[in-house]
């Protein structure tokens, strides 16, 4: 187990093209860092070039305490399970998994023993004698896993391992990873994680902390509660939280009463908020999740009022779609506290739980509504 | 990848470069050095400039007739066979069961066909009392003079490589193999017969596998060897005598290397120049589906 | 009335319908049997050389004259006896021993050396690499007219003439374009993350290759060493330059001393030696048919 730091690291291709803009990452001993983003955000290039797949054009990656730019991958202690797994197709699994340790020509009974050992923890132990081509997508992957934990690492790198598995197995892999994370933990060998995805639920349930990237920016390293509650930009806001935070255009106005102001219906704002938002009069992005909306009825004070175009029935909750004017939001309401006569086209209002609020700077979308120096 | 040399791939690759330099890129110059020589291996190589050129194109009538010869060749049998090739590709692209029989069957011919097996056995059948003239007394005809008669000692060779098809069919029964459906359906919806479907249809869609085929078959039958070398030797009087043959005679028996390099260079000339022809005018009829190439 | 009507209407719909299902099954059937007819024909006219060769190879000298039926009246194996035995000092069997002779250091180091570079330029980016590779294309069009008569000059010099070196040491050096670039392709196809896993594993470029690349790569390996072998097998021009010794002599050249041994050709003798030389090749195609078929396509087509 070693830290991983990523300093002013950039990716340039020979066209030309930026893919990774100087990124700075801190990865500590033993942290399961998940890279998140949407697909062209470089989070699988910046991984490759932790992994010595891509060449690093600008800053430094240090594994450990050694800068490991010039090491080819098989030095650099670190090891992958890829997405489409990768096995070797004319090998069978137990030489799958022992490939690695037959280069560094360990003694065979060592070998032996460290098969045994991975095969039991990952349940694969009758798989031993068979071909990948003879494995099931499930199995194929827990074989990729062992494969990378045979090696004892340094450095766990993980291509969105899980995409090839339907939902059901995804949900149990996931599982899988984080309790062997947390095993290795406990018996005193953590292992340090970098896990690409581009699944928010699969990045919120599995990391430590969560690294948000877009177009070959960081966005924000936070863990998963603060990235919930407290999204850096707007961006940020959005990708994380399902449904997607409601975000829309909004004035500003501050004075004796801050108010924000959308399609022509305004709001108050509270005084605390309105302190963190001196400067920024004009117009702003409004933030609110759809957990946090109440339906009210239609004009309501301090709500937004507007038309629904969709009711949809989770179950437990109903997702509300109003829209406000031109802009579209989504209400998450618990089923029973709902009217269940409402249809589409009924005009209703639209709540937002003051202390919930976030507003975005319309230029940069950066959370101007949060503090950071106050907690 | 990390830590890779740039230069890495250029080890792998170091074999080929080194063959290409001195079998391919110096004997390529040397040759045409050598065609403005004399040179007959008893003496060092003697500059002549262009007198071999020269020569050829004025006073060598049997280069004339060599070249006639070829090209009558050429311009015979290539499009013969690429017909041949796409009709019974056509053909076969049917679901028909067995299909792999007759491919096979077609195929064979030009496994065997350039070797000196076959040449020998061709040899055989249009001898005066070969397979051919049996053939042909049993239903009633007379015996043909095959090797006597310029024309016909032609039509040996030239059948003997038309025979061989197989190569080019198989190549054109990929492409049609490959053609979408969909396409057909599509025609077949908007009313169009077969062959109205296959002109404008299938034909531009293998436009560049034609395109393929008739380069590589043009030249292969531009360096035709075996063949005339064994069947008619050359004759008679010269009507087989395919340039590969004038060149070899005049490096390996008459040992005068100017001369035959400078056959060799007319006949490679002629090639490019074609093949460029081609090339230039592929811009016009060869169609690449989903290609970005101009 | 109307419904009786329409009833009727529908029965005759379906009369239609089913009289032109029928008569586009029928259309359908006299299509491929005229296909199959016209294929069984001319593919019988195809073979028939071959066919006949081979039972004229079991006649005696005087039937194979008589008719032009392939099946031999009185089989006889006179004819490989004798052509076994050859006009020369040597057997048939001397003669194809110096076929192996060439034939398998040319398979084999067109084996490694295709492999080598196609890894490389499939696989690695380096300067140079477009122009090299366009050349590699370039020369897969050349005739290769021009170059023979410098080689066999540069040979001289070397002082090789009548030996097998010519034959199979360029093939060393990957000479044959045609082979890099169909390996090239196949390359192309294969997805690199077996690779890159192998790296991360700790394997150099090199072991990656021998021990996950080359096993993949296999089919179209074999693909290669067939044709290669076919082709070296049937090469007539290149023995005939180089090779000027009878004792040396490869069965293509001595297939042509047959013929102008005498005047009057023993025709069983020479055509049960020219099945003898094609059957190494036959046996090899119909060995690994498949394989070929694919490799012939994937280079032809995807080119």
């Amino acid at each position: 187990m070693a830290r991983l730091s990523l300093k002013s690291v950039e990716k340039v291709y020979g066209n030309k093209f930026k893919a990774v803009h100087g990124i700075n990452l801190e990865v500590e001993e033993g942290e399961f860092m998940v890279l998140v983003g949407p697909s062209g955000c470089a989070k699988s290039t910046t991984l490759r070039m932790i992994a010595g797949l891509e060449t690093v054009t600008g800053g430094e990656i240090h594994i450990g305490d050694q800068v490991v730019n010039d090491l080819v991958p098989g030095k650099r202690g670190i090891a992958m399970v890829f997405q489409n797994y990768a096995l070797y197709p004319h090998m069978k699994v137990h030489n799958n998994l022992s490939f690695g340790l037959k280069l560094r020509r360990e003694p065979r009974d060592k070998i032996a023993s460290a098969t045994q050992e991975v095969s039991g923890i990952l349940e694969i132990e009758e798989l031993l004698d068979r071909l990948p081509k003879q494995l099931s997508g499930g199995q194929a992957q827990r074989v990729a896993l062992g494969r990378a934990l045979i090696k004892q690492p340094e450095v766990f790198l993980f291509d969105e391992p899980l995409s090839n598995l339907d939902a059901k197995l995804r949900a149990s892999m996931r599982v899988r990873i984080t309790d062997l994370h947390k095993r290795l933990r406990e018996e005193g060998r953590p292992a340090t994680v970098v896990y690409v995805t581009h699944d928010q639920v699969e990045a919120m349930t599995m990391g430590d902390r969560i690294c948000v990237m877009k177009d070959g920016h960081i966005m924000q390293v936070a863990d998963p509660v603060t990235l919930y509650e407290r999204p850096a930009n707007s961006f940020v806001a959005g990708f994380i939280g399902m449904p997607e935070m409601n975000l829309a255009e909004a004035v500003l106005t501050l004075g004796n009463t801050p108010e924000l102001t959308i399609a022509g219906q305004t709001i108050e704002v509270a005084s605390e908020l309105a302190e963190r938002l001196s400067g920024s009069e004009g117009t702003v992005t409004l933030g609110i999740r759809p957990q946090h909306l109440t339906v009210e009825p239609e004009n309501a004070a301090g709500a937004f009022s507007g038309e629904i175009t969709n009711i949809e029935f989770m179950g437990h909750e109903v997702n509300l779609h109003v829209d406000v004017g031109d802009n579209p939001f989504v209400a998450v309401v618990q089923s029973d506290r709902i009217d269940r006569q409402l249809r589409r086209g009924d005009r209703v209002a639209l709540r937002p739980v003051g202390s919930k609020i976030h507003v975005f700077d319309a230029m940069s979308g950066e959370n101007i509504s949060l503090n950071y120096s106050n907690n | 990848m990390g830590g890779d040399s740039k230069y890495l791939g250029l080890w792998y690759v170091a074999p080929y470069l080194v063959g290409l330099l001195l079998f391919t890129a110096f004997p390529f110059v040397s040759s045409m050095y050598l065609s403005f020589t004399d040179y007959n291996l008893l003496s060092s190589p003697e500059w002549v400039g262009l007198e071999n050129y020269e020569k050829l194109f004025t006073r060598d009538r049997t280069f004339r007739k060599s070249l006639t010869v070829t090209l009558t060749y050429v311009f015979t049998t290539v499009p013969l066979k690429l017909v041949f090739a796409l009709f019974i590709a056509v053909v076969l692209n049917y679901r028909l069961r067995g299909i792999n029989f007759f491919r096979t069957a077609f195929y064979v011919p030009s496994i065997l066909g350039g070797s000196i097996a076959i040449a020998v056995l061709w040899r055989y059948i249009f001898a005066d009392t070969g397979l051919m003239n049996m053939i042909i007394e049993m239903f009633g005809g007379e015996g043909v003079n095959w090797f006597g008669e310029p024309a016909n000692a032609l039509f040996t060779i030239t059948l003997l490589r038309i025979w061989q098809f197989g190569s080019a069919m198989v190549i054109f029964l990929a492409a049609l193999q490959s053609v979408d459906r969909s396409l057909y359906e599509a025609a077949a919806i908007d009313g169009a017969g077969r062959w109205q479907t296959f002109k404008s249809i299938t034909l531009p869609l293998i436009t560049p596998v034609i395109f393929f085929n008739l380069i590589m078959q043009t030249v292969q039958a531009f360096q035709e060897f075996n063949g005339p070398y064994i069947i008619t030797e050359g004759g008679p009087l010269k009507s087989t005598y395919l340039l590969p043959l004038y060149i070899y005679d005049e490096a390996f028996k008459s040992f005068d290397m100017g001369n035959a390099s400078a056959i060799a260079w007319v006949l490679f000339v002629i090639i490019m120049v074609l093949t460029l022809v081609a090339f230039w005018s592929s811009k016009k009829w060869v169609y690449y589906a989903g290609d970005k190439r101009s | 009335m109307k419904q009786f009507n329409s009833l009727q209407n529908t029965a005759s719909q379906h009369e239609k319908s089913a009289h032109s299902e029928a008569s586009s099954r029928r259309r359908r059937n006299i299509s491929a049997a005229l296909r199959y007819s016209l294929l069984a024909v001319f593919g019988l006219i195809m073979v028939y050389p071959l066919i006949w060769l081979v039972g004229a190879s079991f006649k005696s000298n005087s039937e194979i004259f008589s008719s032009p039926w392939f099946w031999p009246q009185e089989p006889t194996s006179q004819g490989y006896v004798d052509g076994w035995k050859t006009s020369t000092p040597y057997t048939f069997g001397h003669f194809f021993l110096n076929s192996m002779k060439i034939a398998i250091p040319k398979v084999i180091g067109t084996a490694i050396s295709s492999t080598l570079v196609a890894y490389g330029f499939a696989r690695f980016d380096f300067p140079g690499k477009k122009i090299l590779f366009a050349v590699l294309i370039a020369t897969l069009l050349l005739p290769d007219v021009v170059t023979r008569i410098p080689q066999y000059l540069l040979f001289r010099e070397l002082g090789w003439l009548d030996t097998y070196l010519p034959l199979f040491v360029p093939q060393w050096f990957a000479w044959e374009a045609f082979f890099v670039f169909m390996l090239v392709q196949f390359l192309r196809a294969i997805p690199r993350e077996m690779e890159e896993a192998s790296r991360v594993d700790g394997a150099n470029s090199l072991q990656t290759l021998i021990f996950i690349v080359v096993p993949i790569l296999t089919p179209a390996l074999v693909s290669v060493c067939l044709f290669q072998f076919m082709w070296t097998m049937n090469d007539f021009l290149g023995p005939l330059i180089y090779i000027s010794t009878v004792e040396n002599y490869p069965i293509s050249l001595a297939l042509k001393l047959s013929i102008d041994a005498t005047e009057a050709f023993n025709w069983n003798q020479i055509l049960a030696m020219t099945v003898l030389a094609l059957t190494p090749s036959l046996v090899v195609f119909f060995l690994a048919q498949k394989s070929f078929i694919e490799g012939i396509s994937t280079g032809g087509v995807k080119g």
